[in-house]
């Protein structure tokens, strides 16, 4: 008599439990679908592709890259702009490039206000600084910050 | 070519070069349909990592491994056409009902997966997904060389670069293959990989339920609970892997694959077929992230441990020796990686334990700090003491593993993510509040698939036992050639508390 009372005990709580918990997930992934979601990742999106292709302007295929720059967040964002592609350079010294980002410029030309900068060694010993084009978002400061 | 296009196609370059070796140890079953991509998957993390030790490009290695994988299969069926599909598959007669179950669980449980990948329509790329897992696959396409620089240059700050290569191993086959380098095809490319995860997990549900149907008169009951419990598991694990599931992030995979592991290797009756599943979920995990190697070893000596069994201590050879070997081959190859990475000195490939000063300061907030993602242990452990009560004659008898299995998985688990938290050197509030949620993925899942697999067996205590006609009328023929119940005997030896 215990093992049939035991029985639908278990299984009605564990089903019950299930479908209770099944509604709570199937509602927190309808909050992936807000506008606000939505609208976050967009602009994420657009300030990486700006940031990428402002490098691209800058970086000839096969040229080794060093990123520069003493902030972490900027080495980060550099990383997640271009990090795939950049040939980077092992030692630093060796790069014919250094990128780094500017922050805070606002204005067109710009991915929200940072803009991507190479500084290079012209054959005569001067030094060059030319700013990435190509790309622009609007608005200001970085994109906001995604779950971790 | 757009990006469902191209998710398509490097799904189905994994899935091909998966598919001879699932179908050749996994057999004709629902559940190789996803275990197909993920085997694909571990091949291209083994191509990585081989183009990493030996030099060669990424897709060479992986078209390699592939054709290898395929010519293995064949030499097999030559030499030990016993082993061959034909004999592993299962000849069930007489149940229709068995077959139609199969296939309906099988449906119920893709739409279930397709519905919860609907947080995609938000093109979302993940902190960590942009920052590493679907940035690297652009490392694997460069050569060796600079492959070598970029795993090691300092001035690339990110440590977590040395993790194990198998998301973005797989992210960059499907970048080669249609020459399409987005984050948002590495993020696709990585969320249909967790729902092949999560559909082989929820498939051993359903597979659960077939296996209990054959046990008891009413069939039904069991087959139609274990694809409503699988239904329902699929959409639990989307809510708890959420907003991880679709935005490139490797703990749901990981987390899924070795929910999967545990439910085909430890829960399920053993036979050829869940353990040929646990073993690649359990390589699957293994090579997704770092806490998944520390949870898919464990996972390889319970699974190992269980195949020996008390037979196997006692000195059976052949309970013996064949799990060893087995555990030996998964335990290299998951090992591969990271000697590898500290034999080239990658950057994070030291460890970052330290003697902490406040052992019991960062106990304390570890316990805190995880306990709210754990809600489900307070449903699952008095289930479980209750069920194993009561009802372990039921679950003996309808041939489920012994649930101290999953538990021990789950605890090993748990123990190692709570472990690298209090030993580690960073600051554990911090810590905590950003990865708290993610690592604690796999023990929560784990805790609803013990809830869900006890569902399926109470309901075989509601139902009278099959008779022997009903039990003969499934399976026929040599149960070694039907890839079931070969090693029955020993299913729960080793914790023996069924017996």
């Amino acid at each position: 008599m215990l093992v049939p009372v035991v029985s639908a005990l278990v299984a009605g709580i564990a089903l019950v439990a299930l479908g209770g918990q099944a509604v709570r997930g199937a509602r927190t992934v309808d909050v992936q679908l807000a506008p606000h979601a939505v609208h976050d990742a967009a602009v994420d999106d657009a300030f990486y592709a700006c940031i990428g292709t402002q490098a691209h302007s800058l970086v000839r295929p096969g040229q080794a890259v060093t990123l520069g720059g003493t902030d972490l967040a900027d080495v980060v964002t550099m990383i997640k702009g271009f990090g795939s592609w950049v040939t980077v350079a092992d030692p630093p010294s060796g790069a014919d490039v250094t990128l780094t980002l500017h922050d805070g410029t606002a204005g067109p030309g710009t991915c929200r206000g940072t803009t991507v900068v190479a500084t290079t060694r012209s054959p005569d010993g001067r030094t060059v600084v030319r700013v990435g084009s190509g790309a622009q978002v609007s608005g200001q400061g970085p994109p906001p910050a995604p779950p971790l | 070519m757009s990006t469902v296009v191209a998710t398509l196609a490097g799904i189905c370059a994994l899935g091909a070069a998966g598919l001879l070796p699932v179908l050749a140890t996994v057999g004709p079953r629902w559940y190789a349909v996803p275990l197909a991509p993920l085997a694909g998957a571990v091949a291209a993390s083994l191509a990585a990592t081989a183009s990493l030790t030996f030099g060669g490009a990424l897709l060479d290695w992986f078209i390699g491994i592939a054709v290898l994988g395929a010519g293995a299969v064949f030499a097999l069926l030559v030499v030990r056409p016993d082993l061959g599909l034909r004999a592993d598959a299962p000849r069930r007669t007489g149940r229709a009902v068995d077959r139609v179950a199969g296939a309906a669980g099988f449906l119920v449980v893709v739409v279930a997966c397709a519905w919860s990948l609907r947080g995609l329509q938000t093109p979302t790329v993940g902190f960590d997904a942009r920052a590493l897992w679907v940035m690297r696959p652009g490392w694997f396409l460069h050569s060796h060389a600079q492959l070598l620089v970029d795993l090691r240059a300092r001035d690339l700050v990110l440590t977590q670069s040395a993790y194990p290569p198998l998301l973005s191993a797989s992210v960059a086959v499907a970048w080669k293959i249609t020459g399409i380098h987005t984050a948002r095809l590495g993020v696709t490319m990585v969320a249909v990989l967790d729902a092949c995860a999560l559909a082989a997990a929820a498939l051993a549900v359903v597979q659960a339920g077939r296996t209990v149907a054959v046990r008891v008169a009413r069939a039904w009951v069991p087959l139609l609970t274990g694809i409503a419990a699988a239904a329902l598991l699929v959409v639990v694990a989307a809510g708890s892997t959420e907003p991880f599931l679709t935005n490139g992030y490797a703990d749901p995979l990981w987390s899924l694959a070795a929910v999967g592991a545990v439910a085909f290797g430890l829960q399920l009756r053993s036979d050829p077929s869940t353990r040929a599943a646990a073993v690649i979920l359990v390589l699957v995990a293994g090579m997704s992230k770092n806490e998944g190697f520390v949870t898919a070893v464990a996972l390889v000596v319970l699974v190992a441990a269980r195949s020996v069994g008390v037979a196997g201590l006692r000195g059976a050879r052949d309970r013996l020796v064949t799990p060893l070997v087995l555990a030996v081959c998964e335990l290299a190859a998951l090992a591969w990686w990271p000697v590898l990475m500290k034999a080239i000195h990658a950057r994070g490939a030291s460890s970052t334990f330290s003697a902490s000063q406040d052992l019991a300061h960062r106990t304390d907030a570890v316990v805190h700090g995880l306990s709210p993602y754990l809600h489900v242990l307070v449903l699952a452990l008095p289930l479980a003491v209750l069920g194993g009560l009561v009802l372990r004659g039921v679950r003996r008898r309808v041939e489920v593993g012994n649930d101290l299995w999953a538990w021990l998985a789950l605890g090993t688990g748990l123990v190692a993510v709570a472990s690298a938290l209090v030993t580690g050197s960073g600051a554990i509030g911090p810590w905590l509040l950003s990865t708290a949620h993610r690592i604690t993925e796999y023990p929560a899942l784990e805790g609803w698939w013990i809830v869900g697999i006890w569902a399926v067996v109470a309901v075989a205590g509601l139902a009278a036992p099959a008779g022997p006609a009903a039990h003969d009328a499934v399976t026929v023929g040599d149960p070694a050639a039907a890839g079931v119940g070969v090693d029955t005997p020993a299913v729960d030896d080793l914790v023996g508390a069924d017996r």
